[in-house]
């Protein structure tokens, strides 16, 4: 997945994201990082296929995003979203389906045993009756990261996933995402907000800045205390932590 | 399908029978049952040719429109992502019936232009209705719906010197009419069965459904086209009748869940039969005399729609 000058304005005339340039690894988990307003939640819609550039283009396996049709690039792309609205209510089991519409005419009954493989590697095959909105925060986290993988993605794009999850749950998904990406040879690509999680999971990072793209490459090389003090204009304090190696604490003036 | 829902499926189906063998034996003229039987198996009476001519065809028609109301209310509070979205509360068939009384203004004696200006009149209510603001907030539209319906209400009797321009009512329903229902409310009600997946899908956001590959547009666009089928073919023939689209879809729900494939057909069946309830009691009750169905469900439905309130069985309106 390649961006070349990527632009992108909300307000004509006032570019929100400028020259971005980039290349995202196959196979490889990259985070983005950054920031209050750097940009990256738009860089991931760009990546997405969500928002059109207003200039530049981006490229999945040295295809156009545009060129594809929205069916295919659901064959390709799956996003999980920070916030999962639900009008409504709908089963765990209807939810996971809905990763599978890529798949099937729009109006055809998805079988049930289609989706037992991905109930049953997300362990939520018991709660498929279940309503989503009876289940806590990070069981409705696991039910849409299903249906992402009902996608059957080359790309799984997962926006602050840890935002609504109690710090259990949260290591918990950071293990299942990496086990994903090794087993099943998916390229994973995260807006992460917390540097240190960033730093455990990805092998790459992409940093960004007031709309641009600061720097990508391997975490080892990027994850310092000095760039990441230049990266969110704060004092960072570097520590190494037995059995995980080195760990950033924001310093309070 | 789950027990519940067949239990729910057999039950409606069972009252359907009932209330149509009672529909058609009771009346100013009252038939036994076995002038019914035999009528049926092609015997012939001066009653039951009276029975063909009046009771039959405003029971066909009663049937379908019962049904159309209540798919037309399911389908909008999937549109509109709000639980207490019902055309004839939103003020789209009200819309359709002013276009109506416009419509014999400008071309009197077009017996097919009533169906055209109802649909017309839809849509216009509709594009008025769904602004991004009024979508966005689901008491804002209900508002927004219920100001605008009055106004229709409003011209609609300016119009008619004062006088309800409402002919909501089936009496001397004829064949003509029956047909015409049974034609744009079998086409519209089909089209509404087939396409409940997509009503499911709208319980989604729009991001995610981008994301999966669906246009929202074209659901969108294509949920409200049968709305408009549905709400308009009703008010061409038998103007509005309040309520019905609310209450039906919503105590379906707490029956057969709230799967719009299962929902859309038990939406259909019950609108039927409670339509068909109503209007034989409205015609049972003050014989000689009768008491239209839209009358009766404007007080009973409004009642009962405060009571479902009241009770909180409508509290979950967008809260996730």
């Amino acid at each position: 997945m390649k961006l070349t000058n990527v632009d992108y304005s909300y307000q004509a005339g006032k570019p929100f994201i400028a020259n971005a340039t980039a290349e995202i690894q196959v196979g490889k988990i990259t985070s983005i990082i950054g920031p209050n307003g750097a940009g990256k939640s738009t860089l991931l819609k760009l990546l997405t296929g969500q928002i059109k550039p207003t200039a530049g283009k981006v490229e999945i396996n040295d295809t156009p995003i545009d060129e594809l049709t929205a069916r295919q690039r659901a064959q390709k792309i799956a996003v999980v979203a920070q916030q999962n609205m639900v009008y409504d209510d709908l089963t765990v089991s209807e939810a996971v389906k809905t990763g599978r519409i890529p798949y099937h005419s729009t109006l055809s009954v998805i079988d049930d045993e289609e989706i037992d493989p991905f109930l049953e590697i997300t362990s939520l095959t018991k709660y498929r009756d279940k309503s989503v909105g009876s289940l806590s925060g990070g069981q409705q986290q696991r039910v849409w990261l299903a249906a992402a993988i009902a996608q059957e993605p080359d790309y799984l794009f997962l926006d602050e996933p840890t935002t609504y999850l109690d710090i259990r749950y949260q290591k918990r998904l950071m293990t299942f995402i990496k086990q994903l990406n090794r087993t099943e040879k998916l390229t994973v690509i995260l807006v992460l907000h917390d540097i240190n999680q960033a730093f455990k999971i990805s092998d790459n990072i992409l940093m960004m800045a007031a709309g641009k793209i600061v720097a990508v490459g391997p975490k080892n090389q990027l994850m310092t205390r000095n760039k990441l003090m230049d990266l969110y204009q704060t004092k960072i304090t570097q520590v190494e932590v037995p059995d995980f190696g080195k760990y950033f604490i924001e310093i309070p003036d | 399908m789950k027990k519940r829902e067949r239990l729910s499926y057999v039950g409606i189906l069972v009252l359907l029978v009932i209330t149509i063998a009672i529909s058609l034996i009771l009346g100013a003229q009252t038939i036994s049952f076995k002038q019914l039987i035999s009528g049926i198996s092609g015997g012939s009476s001066t009653e039951m040719n009276v029975i063909m001519a009046v009771r039959v065809p405003r029971i066909i028609v009663t049937l379908i429109s019962g049904g159309m109301l209540a798919v037309a209310g399911a389908l909008s509070q999937s549109v509109f992502r709000n639980r207490l979205a019902d055309p004839s509360i939103l003020g789209v068939a009200s819309g359709a019936e002013l276009a109506i009384l416009l419509g014999a203004f400008i071309l009197p004696g077009l017996a097919v232009g009533k169906i055209i200006f109802a649909i017309i009149g839809g849509i216009v209510a509709l594009l008025l209705l769904m602004t991004k603001d009024n979508l966005r907030t689901p008491y804002r539209l209900i508002i927004v719906g219920v100001a605008l319906n009055i106004v229709f209400v409003g011209i609609t009797q300016l119009f008619s010197n004062g006088t309800s321009g409402s002919s909501s009512s089936f009496n001397g329903v004829t064949w003509n009419e029956a047909w015409l229902v049974m034609v744009v409310g079998l086409i519209s009600l089909l089209m509404a069965v087939i396409l409940s997946p997509w009503a499911n899908y709208l319980k989604l956001s729009d991001d995610k459904l981008a994301t999966i590959g669906l246009s929202v547009i074209t659901i969108r666009v294509t949920l409200l086209t049968v709305i408009i089928l549905l709400t308009s073919g009703v008010a061409s023939v038998v103007g509005t009748i309040p309520f019905i689209g609310i209450i039906v879809p919503n105590l379906g729900r707490s029956l057969v869940g709230r799967d719009y494939q299962t929902l859309v057909p038990f939406s259909m069946l019950s609108g039927a039969w409670l339509l068909l309830l109503v209007d034989t009691v409205g015609r049972l009750v003050v014989l000689p005399s009768e008491i239209s169905a839209a009358t009766i469900m404007t007080v009973a439905g409004g009642i009962f729609l405060i009571w479902l309130i009241q009770r909180g069985k409508l509290n979950e309106i967008n809260q996730r």
